[in-house]
């Protein structure tokens, strides 16, 4: 077809431009043309989040963009997120020590959910943790062991990131996970 | 004292999944791949006049359209039953009927159901594919549609299917002792109806299939989702025609799968590889998932129970209206699940089941995890809480007196198996699981608790479920353990995971015979290349059938090794010790070989006088399966304005046996009572009146999130099967099994001045709200 057009953006850190058509999704682009295949459709209808990535370093349902949106932004997707010499990511360390993931399908979206979470706030309770996830769906965790995974990798990124900070995580908001959970959303539908 | 097994070593498939390396059905990638898309019946019942699909063939890119015509003179229809190596002595016993069972792969005169398979389009890309399927006109007469199974047991009722007379499909009745005359002495009857609705398995990836045919060598590859490579591709070599080493199936990473079967689409997608002469793909979207997937659940029990004043059941009597949809592909596996688990951990002397399989315009329904026993626990631990209800006794207090000892065990429960063996409770001590969980949950002290919060207003309540599960199905499972020539240790495996850590566990079994490292073996399976036969992941199966025959195998495996180190070292193989991938003779440090060194020694023209390699199989035989059983108890909290319910609390007391890994087991218990949780407050698949399928999205069909699942503290039992080298038994399903009972009956207690019957799911807050009203509502 002739109504091809030419985008560039950034993607994890590397300059890209690609020609595609106006309708291909930012997640078929990704995925077929970038190789990014950690981008996982599970629904193409903006309800499961697995094909999450971070755009402008905001979560975005990539099944629900167009491929041409992504003009001039930074996009991150799970590919991106282990460190240049493949060490992984504490996100990504947490969710396998703390046996978050089983089939691994939901997990990418799931992370990088997380990753927006943890830039945002450092020190999240249980109840913000879930908040934060509840749109991602995953059918083998049963989430226990993702939202215990999300408060480990809180507390990693704290160590490593602000070691001499003068408020200590408890004053970031609420009790910060890894502690008891003794509240939830109700009725999140 | 074991190295490896029972430890929580982290997982070796976890690498590639948390960087998004995993290749999944749609990352498989081949030259010239085309893309399907399925045109499915919008119709729950209607007569096919006619195809057009000239203007979608002239369509830029599209390289095909497939109808039944077109295949059919490369594929027979689906003609056998899943798993329907049925023992004759269920025909004679119980009088197990099974009917004919003819199931087209793409839709031939008639369409039974919304998202039955008509026509496949195939193009350069999906995105032409979907737009050509628009130009498809697809000519049809609607003809009436059968609903409620109850419709279509009624005398006048149209046939589904002409051979199948009163769209019954299969029935049998199981009857122990003698269960008439005892309900009719007992002190006290109950009788109730119990309605367990339809729900999808949902696995966050769709299904998907590739498929590759070389024409010079006749030689299919089929990528596909499945659970089973090995009967795909006896499936495939039925349907197709064809010599099964003709075929190859190959399961990709797979996210997730909680039962469904064969499917049409896998035959399909395989016979256009063949008639195009190019690889093919299709990828399933979350509508045709939701529509098209098999389904689950969706029985009726008319239950009637006799007990005495004590609250002993004499008695138990249910008839089981099992909706199947268009076409039965399982035959009596849900409900002869149902009546082998109905009586859970109780002891019932005395039961009836009668059992139908009924024909309605709506998709299969098929196993999915807990598969008839969720259905029977729910209602067996429903009726235990009414019988409390009735006799002003604690639930907890009735099921003790209910419980079969631990002194009973084993304990023949008077029946057959669907396997034709004696239905044997083989090992547990039920009494003590629930008085761990009882205590693990602070039952006394949450009676306390519970009074307190009703006199602020709130409604919490506490509820318990208990249920067994006949776990590691057979015929068998297969494994092949080997030091290759670089002298590393591979294992392959007939059964292969979508999610349940076998490249983990089954390298800790190797490893604890081997004594070396898990993460030194390399863990292969889901291709049908490997080993000539397989069963399957399905069944809470995989760690007792696979498990073992990697354990027997490795034993094999390590007694060749000594053999030939013998032969190499001299001196015999009595004092020879494998340790971290060396042979060797502790008392004497010459007598020393590594792996490699093995291998060369062992390689073909080496000059050994024993054959070749070193290389053991086994196929493991379970004599029948191994009951797994667990108690669940549920604190939940009723918002009575909104009529919603938050699970505030989840204790699972779980016996499965020897742990071959106790952080993967509780991964399996999380998320199979999430998956409950879903199936008694959420997930429900609708039809209309009319047929029509109304729940096509996640906004639709609601599963739970992060927000609805409350941690899931996990207690273990381990009484180890006595049925398997390893102890072990299946953990799989157990987790979703008791969920829904455990909750509805914690939603009883809350609102217990009530008296509500709860007796359906999933209990949406509508459905909930009624029940306050019709009860008289609730004073504030």
């Amino acid at each position: 077809m002739s109504d091809e057009r030419t985008i560039s953006f950034t993607l994890n850190g590397s300059k890209r431009s690609c020609r595609i058509r106006p309708r291909v999704t930012l997640a078929d682009l990704l995925r077929d043309q970038l190789d990014c295949t950690g981008v996982h459709l599970g629904c193409e209808q903006g309800v499961c989040g697995a094909c999450t990535v971070l755009v402008n370093g905001r979560t975005a349902r990539s099944c629900l963009m167009l491929g041409v949106q992504a003009e001039g932004v930074s996009i991150r997707t799970i590919e991106g997120l282990a460190g240049a010499g493949g060490g992984l990511h504490p996100v990504q360390q947490a969710f396998s020590a703390a046996h978050a993931l089983q089939c691994g399908f939901c997990t990418p979206g799931m992370i990088l959910a997380a990753v927006e979470l943890l830039g945002e706030n450092p020190a999240p309770s249980q109840a913000q943790i879930r908040e934060a996830l509840s749109g991602n769906l995953c059918r083998c965790t049963g989430y226990a062991n993702i939202v215990s995974a999300v408060g480990r990798a809180a507390e990693t990124l704290r160590e490593t990131r602000a070691p001499e900070a003068t408020s200590g995580p408890e004053a970031a908001g609420g009790s910060p996970a890894g502690g008891a959970e003794n509240s939830r959303p109700e009725g999140a539908r | 004292m074991t190295s490896y097994i029972g430890k929580d070593v982290a997982r070796l498939e976890d690498h590639r999944f948390v960087t998004g390396t995993g290749t999944y059905i749609a990352d498989v990638r081949l030259p010239g791949l085309v893309d399907v898309c399925f045109i499915r019946s919008i119709w729950p019942h209607a007569r096919i006049l006619a195809v057009d699909a000239g203007e979608a063939r002239l369509t830029a890119g599209v390289v095909g359209v497939l109808t039944a015509e077109d295949l059919r003179a490369r594929t027979l229809p689906f003609t056998r039953q899943f798993y329907s190596a049925i023992d004759p002595i269920l025909a004679t016993e119980y009088g197990l009927r099974i009917g004919p069972y003819r199931a087209p792969v793409l839709a031939e005169d008639r369409v039974l159901r919304v998202g039955e398979a008509v026509a496949m389009v195939i193009a350069t890309d999906r995105y032409i594919a979907e737009d050509a399927a628009e130009l498809v006109d697809v000519r049809a007469e609607p003809l009436p549609a059968i609903v409620d199974p109850h419709e279509a047991l009624e005398p006048d009722a149209p046939l589904l299917h002409a051979d199948i007379p009163g769209n019954v499909h299969a029935e049998f009745t199981v009857d122990v002792g003698d269960p008439v005359a005892a309900y009719r002495r007992a002190d006290r009857r109950m009788e109730r109806r119990f309605r367990i609705r339809r729900s999808v398995g949902c696995p966050i990836e769709t299904r998907g299939v590739v498929a590759q045919f070389e024409k010079a060598t006749q030689q299919l590859t089929v990528w596909s989702t499945t659970q089973t490579p090995h009967v795909l591709r006896s499936y495939l070599s039925e349907m197709l025609s064809m010599r099964e080493d003709s075929i190859r199936v190959i399961k990709p990473d797979m996210g997730g799968s909680f039962g469904g079967g064969i499917y049409p689409e896998e035959v399909a997608v395989a016979a256009a590889a063949i008639v195009l002469e190019r690889p093919v793909r299709w990828i399933e979207d979350r509508s045709e998932n939701l529509a098209s997937a098999r389904h689950s659940r969706d029985q009726w029990h008319e239950v009637q129970v006799g007990y005495d004043l004590d609250g002993r059941i004499v008695a138990l009597l249910d008839d089981i209206i099992a909706d199947s949809g268009a076409y039965n592909p399982f035959n009596v596996t849900l409900s002869f699940n149902a009546a082998s688990h109905i009586r859970n951990q109780f002891d019932i002397d005395n039961m009836r089941v009668h059992a139908r399989h009924v024909l309605t315009n709506k998709q299969p329904t098929t196993p999915v995890r807990g598969a008839g026993r969720t259905e029977a626990t729910f209602v067996m631990d429903r009726i235990m809480d009414m019988i409390a209800l009735d006799l002003d006794m604690d639930p907890a207090e009735l099921r003790l007196r209910n419980l079969i000892p631990a002194a009973a065990m084993p304990r023949d429960m008077g029946m057959y198996y669907r396997n034709g063996r004696r239905l044997v409770y083989d090992s547990g001590d039920y009494p003590a699981q629930l008085r761990t969980a009882l205590e693990t949950i602070d039952y006394a002290g949450f009676r306390e608790q519970q009074a307190a919060a009703r006199q602020a207003g709130r409604y919490l309540g506490i509820g318990i479920s208990s249920h067994v599960e006949g776990s590691g199905y057979g015929p068998h499972e297969g494994a092949v353990v080997r030091i290759d020539g670089s002298g590393h240790v591979t294992v392959a495996c007939g059964s292969s995971p979508q999610g349940q850590s076998h490249e983990t566990v089954l390298a800790q079994v190797c490893a604890e015979v081997l004594d070396i490292a898990p993460e030194q073996i390399l863990v292969r399976s889901g291709d049908t290349a490997l080993l000539p036969y397989g069963g399957g992941t399905f069944g809470s199966r995989s760690a007792v059938t696979a498990g073992n025959a990697v354990y027997l195998a490795a034993v094999k495996l390590r007694d060749r090794i000594k053999e030939v180190a013998a032969e190499v070292l001299g001196g015999g193989p009595d004092r020879l010790l494998l340790h971290d991938g060396r042979i060797l003779d502790p008392d004497d440090p010459a007598r020393v070989l590594t792996f490699r060194d093995l291998a060369r020694a062992a390689a073909p023209g080496s000059g050994l006088t024993s054959a070749p390699g070193l290389e053991a199989d086994s196929y493991f035989v379970p004599p029948t399966v191994t009951f797994a059983s667990g108690t669940h108890i549920a604190v939940v909290e009723v918002d009575p304005g909104l009529a919603s319910v938050t699970v505030r609390r989840y204790v699972v007391v779980d016996d499965c046996g020897t742990m071959l890994n106790p952080m993967v087991v509780d991964g399996q218990q999380h998320g199979g009572v999430a998956h409950g949780i879903g199936n008694a407050l959420l997930e429900e698949a609708c039809y209309d009146a009319d047929g029509q399928f109304t729940t096509g999205s996640f906004l639709d069909y609601l599963l739970p999130t992060a927000a609805e699942v409350p941690p899931v503290e996990v207690v273990h039992q381990s009484h180890p099967s006595p049925l398997n080298p390893l102890g072990v038994k299946g953990t799989g399903e157990g987790g979703a099994t008791s969920p829904p009972a455990a909750i509805l009956n914690a939603v009883a207690d809350a609102l217990r001045p009530l008296r509500l019957e709860l007796d359906e799911i999933p209990l949406s807050p509508l459905r909930l709200f009624v029940q306050i009203e019709a009860a008289g509502g609730l004073t504030p």
